[in-house]
């Protein structure tokens, strides 16, 4: 038989009874022992004495409140304060007993120990803060995404736009490549056309000057067009065409030598050909590159001495090197001597349009070659290397 | 927005005076159901929400404006301007106290009589001054919000929910009195708690009440003596209630007080 005196003082749980006026008129042995305290300790003392400050305060502006208005309240987490000073985490129910007519007689309060379920309240509440942290941070770097797929569209926008820009360039660079082509050359072989004819009627002294003349003009023009649609077409990517045959150069190298000793009678041009063997090559560059680089040298090098020209084969290398006297080309500028346009000093007439050494170096590449420049006071010396035999690994 | 919804607001009597009553922290203008309408006869009564509490607008709740008292103060001048409001009657329970106060002197037109119930300028001790909390134990209780560990299973239902999309698991842990935002509530707890406005009482110029309970924790007597003291036109009743809501505790002695003062 269950002793119901005992079950009130030794219950699970906390028991406290408030009288009208708030104040403790009964309290169970399980809360004493919880509080560490004797039951006429509590008796005449209010229930928010019981509490931490926080849960006071709470009481006060919360709890009180809420019981007076409907009643009762439920589920109260509070933390009591034993006489030791420890915490003891509570749930908290309290019902108010009314007499018939309304007015309050007592209230009933419960207290059951909460630890651990406060802890886990807790931990909840946490975790819930760590969610909303990580839901933050998800925010943020979806925006960033969001916003670096905008910035890359853009990016891709303007490339784009870019592109069309380089497809228009290349249209009319193509457009210009025609004009140098077709619409140039045509007239300007006319006219050479013309001059051979002149040149076979008797001529006047004056007249025999002037066709001269008029003949290394149209020759100097064939020159820089050809210059020119070679620049185009590397520009385009095409590269320079060459068609390779198994060619013996010294005859190829003797015209070009031959043509500048006519088109240059008062300068002196010390020639040495090794060719011992044929070379894998396109005669008509190699003749354009050596052209160049003798220009060049006719150009650039002392009036006063000679312009070499060397030609050998050697360890199945072809090597030809132009050499000069005369000013040496500075360090810092030996670097750009192969850029297109590029133009050393002040401007002369004999100049061409600074391409002659960029497309020189152009053939060189194209024949799996390479073209270098060695200056100091001694002289200056171009020097085209390349495989003789296009069997030979580069 | 207007106010009317912004703050909850219901109008109801038939008297042609204004008679405004503000809830303190902790509750809603449910705590008024056993005063207010004993005034509704002879006044016009007006009950609203602290934006934050209740039912109000918690989408109005900008921690900006609400950082200070001075925030809530402005709702009630706006409140009162909607309503024309002029020398009507303030009762502010705890908090709206001091709300009350600031309001009138920001406006002084809306309210000629201010009946402060429970009211404290200062709830930490200063030096001579007796708020009746340590600094330490207000701290401790900031905490206890900060960390959120809320001393009631009401504000922490919907806090461990966190079940937005299925409302009624919440509703059934939050009671139908006195709700509140969680968040807002631990932002209110600092406002109320840290505020300090004993130099803006010398600036009350309306006749003032102020209703002190015997046994109040959370404002002591003392404290309702120095509002009183400071107030140019203040007088005090010590009513034979405990606690810190006779509002709810004694409603017929708060009535009784009211009523003669008005």
């Amino acid at each position: 038989m269950e002793d119901l005196e005992d079950l009130y003082e030794n219950a699970p749980c906390g028991y406290l009874s408030l009288g009208a006026d708030g104040v403790i008129v009964k309290v169970n042995n399980t809360l004493c022992n919880w509080l560490s305290v004797e039951s006429y300790d509590l008796l005449g003392k209010r229930f928010h004495d019981l509490l931490s400050v926080p849960g006071k305060i709470f009481h006060e502006t919360h709890f009180a409140p809420l019981l007076r208005m409907q009643g009762y309240f439920n589920e109260v987490a509070l933390d009591l304060v034993s006489s030791t000073g420890e915490y003891i985490p509570v749930l908290a129910n309290a019902l108010e007993r009314r007499s018939e007519d309304g007015n309050l007689l007592f209230t009933r309060v419960t207290l059951f120990q909460a630890t651990g379920r406060r802890k886990y309240e807790r931990e909840l509440v946490d975790a819930r803060r760590a969610a909303e942290k990580a839901k933050q941070d998800l925010q943020a770097l979806n925006e960033g995404l969001a916003r670096r797929v905008s910035e890359g569209l853009v990016e891709r926008i303007r490339l784009q736009r870019g592109l069309l820009a380089e497809q228009e360039v290349a249209r009319l660079r193509e457009q210009f490549v025609a004009i140098l082509g077709h619409d140039l050359r045509n007239p300007l072989a006319s006219i050479v056309g013309g001059l051979n004819i002149l040149s076979k009627e008797p001529q006047t002294e004056k007249a025999k000057r002037v066709l001269s003349l008029m003949s290394s003009s149209t020759e100097r023009m064939f020159s820089l067009i050809n210059d020119m649609l070679d620049f185009a077409r590397l520009k385009s990517g095409a590269g320079i065409d060459v068609e390779i045959s198994r060619t013996d150069l010294k005859p190829t190298l003797e015209q070009v030598a031959e043509e500048f000793r006519s088109s240059h009678p008062n300068r002196v041009f010390a020639i040495d050909f090794r060719l011992t063997g044929p070379v894998d090559c396109d005669p008509a560059r190699i003749a354009q590159l050596v052209s160049n680089l003798v220009g060049n040298a006719l150009a650039h090098g002392s009036d006063d001495k000679p312009v070499e020209i060397f030609a050998c084969i050697l360890g199945g290398e072809l090597t030809i090197a132009v050499r000069n006297h005369g000013v040496p080309i500075p360090k810092e500028i030996q670097d750009r001597l192969f850029q297109p346009f590029f133009r050393a000093g002040v401007s002369s007439g004999n100049q061409g349009l600074g391409l002659g050494l960029y497309i020189a170096s152009e053939i060189a590449r194209s024949h799996r070659g390479c073209l270098k420049v060695r200056s100091d006071h001694e002289a200056t010396k171009f020097t085209f290397t390349m495989p003789a035999s296009s069997a030979t690994p580069a | 927005m207007s106010v009317i919804k912004k703050n909850n607001v219901n109008v109801r009597g038939d008297g042609d005076r204004a008679m405004v009553f503000a809830h303190g922290f902790g509750c809603d203008q449910n705590m008024w159901r056993f005063v207010a309408p004993a005034f509704e006869q002879d006044f016009k009564v007006v009950l609203f929400d602290h934006v934050g509490c209740g039912k109000s607008d918690l989408a109005a709740y900008d921690p900006e404006r609400y950082f200070q008292l001075s925030g809530y103060a402005d709702d009630v001048v706006e409140m009162c301007r909607e309503l024309k409001i002029t020398n009507g009657v303030f009762v502010g329970h705890s908090v709206s106290a001091m709300i009350g106060a600031l309001a009138v002197v920001q406006a002084p037109d809306l309210f000629s009589d201010l009946v402060l119930i429970g009211p404290s300028p200062r709830y930490i001790d200063d030096g001579d001054y007796v708020g009746g909390f340590s600094e330490a134990q207000i701290e401790e209780l900031l905490d206890f919000l900060d960390d959120n560990h809320m001393g009631w299973s009401a504000a922490m239902g919907p806090v461990i929910m966190g079940n937005p999309e299925r409302p009624e698991l919440s509703a059934e842990l939050v009671d139908s009195f006195c709700r509140a935002d969680p968040e807002i509530a631990r932002a209110f707890a600092r406002v109320t708690f840290t505020s300090d406005n004993r130099d803006d009482l010398p600036r009350v110029t309306a006749r003032t009440l102020v209703i002190q309970c015997k046994e109040d924790v959370i404002a002591q007597q003392r404290v309702g003596e120095y509002v009183r003291d400071r107030l140019p036109r203040g007088e005090l009743v010590v009513i034979d209630a405990t606690g810190h809501c006779p509002n709810l505790s004694a409603p017929d002695k708060v009535t009784e007080v009211i009523k003669e003062f008005v």
